[in-house]
């Protein structure tokens, strides 16, 4: 028996013992710290359910403040930039309208200015037609007075021939034959007479004739000048219109032009607008989401007042804190109290009517990013209320 | 977990006499852990050794040769032990007397002693173990009930008895309570095991007695025959 064998000591068994207790001893102290820190970590959002909030909270409400006020800035200057849009397209609007209403008046005025020149040009021509119509016409009397005139001179140099024939043949007549004399009386006269007659409808005739061409001449003319003018008029208030047009198509061109800058502009000053609108976008999801998780708050709140055992001892100067940590299904995995009022009781009434409405399975029906803000979140009691 | 509601805090805010219980649990859970410890890397030497000892007794070595093959300074243990008592009353007998019947009785009764002393040496300090089994939740359970006495004495001279006033005290006592069952489990697990250990060690060292016997018979046998003969 080579191998000698001894008694076992106690000095190993004793240290074994001490470590097996000082494991134990450890792994109960070492889940509280391990289980705070877990949680807190994971509580990046803290619930602004409370208004003097813990420092984070703090950090965060200037945050919101501050995206606030940069979404405040942001809308200004979308408000800004609209007006200014607004405005823009109001003055091109009014400009075009402007534009448009002068071209328009401008054509009216064209148009009236044509018309009126026409009129008057009409009018003009009409009284230049009346007057060239009383005028031929007059000069057709004149004329007519002239030959008959002429005629009756003609006719009188020949009554007077006549006469002086007659005396001359009635003398001769006279002489001759006063049968003679009164037949050659009668066929001279009666000759003067034909010829007096055609001469005067010869005249007449040539009267009319004249003064229908005349007239047609002045109508033709008149017609002509209408056209023309017309014609004048028309390409004048065309070529005015053109001009307008192409004017405005200028402006709105240019206008277009100083817009798409103005726009460009804009989208270059949108740079950061752009973020800002992103980040308004956020904004407003978090409003929206706000406004779901003040709703869950409130269910929170009523909840936990209803469960709320105010004790006796309580006054109404106490005011404590507590921090309550929800699972993912809404039950309550911690209510510790962050600042105490100072009386144990009225803290421990407060975590415990926190213990008492839990769980709060509304919290299912929150979004999951809200899920996650509101797993961690705190609660102020005082007397009288929750806050 | 509320800080005020930690465990080390509890502990340090109990009543005196709870405290003292505490103090008392913590020992008995160290002591029967010390036990626990040595008790088994005892009885796990024993068991290689006995195995040891088996193998060489049984290996066709002369009996002799094995009782002085044995420093002398060495302990025997187990069934060593028994076979070397045995065998030096049957060297010290086998001069003196003629009847084997003396000599077997006397190498019969060395062996009985040194079993006993076996069996002493394994079931040593497990009963320790079986005190703080035993005992170690009813001294939780007294702790528990001295800390709910103050509570309720601390309750009388509240105007109004909520569950937040008792709660604290409750809490601190029942922390003795599991102190006290922290201890007996395993001490009631390790005293099971070993204390089977152990007599399954000493039904071995049994057999090996008898074995033994029945050898040294034979041999008697042996010689008285050619004695008469």
């Amino acid at each position: 028996m080579a191998k000698r064998t001894r008694r076992v000591g106690y000095g190993l068994p004793v240290v074994l013992a001490i470590g097996v207790h000082i494991v134990a001893l450890l792994l109960t102290m070492l889940r509280l710290p391990e289980s705070e820190p877990i949680p807190s970590s994971s509580s990046v959002v803290q619930a602004t359910l409370v208004s003097d909030v813990t420092a984070t909270d703090k950090a965060q409400y200037a945050k919101e403040a501050k995206a606030r006020a940069a979404k405040r800035q942001a809308e200004e200057a979308a408000q800004q930039a609209a007006e200014q849009q607004a405005q823009e397209a109001a003055r091109e609007q009014a400009e075009q309208q402007a534009a448009q209403a002068q071209a328009e008046q401008q054509a009216a005025a064209d148009a009236a200015r044509a018309e009126a020149q026409r009129r008057q040009q009409a009018a003009e021509q009409a009284a230049a037609e009346r007057a060239e119509a009383a005028r031929q016409q007059q000069a057709a009397e004149a004329e007519q007075q002239r030959q008959v005139q002429i005629q009756k001179q003609k006719a009188a140099e020949a009554k007077k021939q006549a006469e002086a024939e007659k005396q001359r043949k009635a003398e001769e007549a006279k002489k001759q034959a006063e049968a003679e004399k009164q037949r050659e009386a009668e066929e001279a006269k009666k000759q003067a007479e034909a010829e007096k007659q055609r001469k005067a409808e010869e005249a007449k005739k040539q009267a009319e004739a004249e003064k229908q061409r005349e007239a047609e001449e002045a109508k033709k003319k008149a017609e002509a000048e209408k056209k023309r003018q017309a014609e004048e008029a028309k390409k004048k208030a065309e070529a005015e219109k053109k001009r307008q047009a192409e004017e405005a198509k200028k402006k709105a061109a240019a206008e277009a032009k100083k817009k798409a800058e103005a726009a460009a502009k804009a989208a270059s000053q949108n740079a950061l607008n752009d973020s800002i609108a992103n980040e308004e976008e956020r904004i407003a999801n978090a409003q929206q989401s706000n406004q779901a998780s003040n709703s869950f708050i409130n269910l929170v709140k009523r909840a936990v007042e209803d469960q709320w055992h105010l004790p006796p001892n309580a006054d109404g100067s106490l005011v404590t804190q507590v921090r309550v940590r929800l699972g993912p299904s809404g039950e309550l995995l911690a209510a510790t109290v962050t600042r105490s009022s100072g009386n144990p009781s009225f803290d421990r009434s407060a975590t415990q009517a926190v213990e008492a409405a839990a769980p709060f399975r509304e919290l299912q029906q929150l979004d999951a990013g809200l899920q996650r803000r509101f797993r961690d979140f705190n609660l102020k009691f005082t007397p009288g209320d929750i806050q | 977990m509320n800080d005020s509601m930690s465990i080390p805090h509890l502990i340090m805010n109990a009543s005196l006499v709870v405290q003292v219980v505490m103090l008392l649990l913590l020992a008995a859970s160290v002591a029967s852990w010390v036990v626990i410890f040595q008790r088994s890397f005892a009885l796990a030497r024993a068991k290689k050794a006995q195995r040891e000892f088996d193998e060489r007794f049984w290996s066709g070595i002369d009996l002799n040769e094995l009782y002085q093959d044995v420093p002398e300074n060495h302990e025997a243990q187990g069934a060593e032990h028994v076979f070397r008592a045995g065998f030096r009353e049957f060297n010290r007998l086998m001069p003196k007397t003629r009847s084997s019947e003396a000599v077997l009785d006397g190498v019969q009764r060395s062996q009985r002693v040194a079993l006993s002393r076996e069996e002493d040496r394994l079931n040593a300090n497990l009963t320790l173990l079986a005190t703080v089994a035993s005992a170690s939740p009813y001294i939780g359970l007294f702790g528990t009930v001295w800390g709910i006495m103050g509570s309720f004495q601390s309750l009388s001279m509240a105007q109004q008895a909520t569950l937040s006033t008792v709660a604290p005290w409750i809490a601190e006592a029942l922390v003795a309570t599991a102190m006290g069952l922290f201890a007996a489990i395993p001490a009631v697990i390790f005293y099971n095991r070993l204390s089977s250990i152990a007599s399954r060690l000493l039904g071995e060292y049994e057999d090996f007695a008898e074995e033994f016997h029945s050898i040294l018979h034979r041999n008697l046998q042996g010689r008285g025959s050619s004695q008469s003969a």
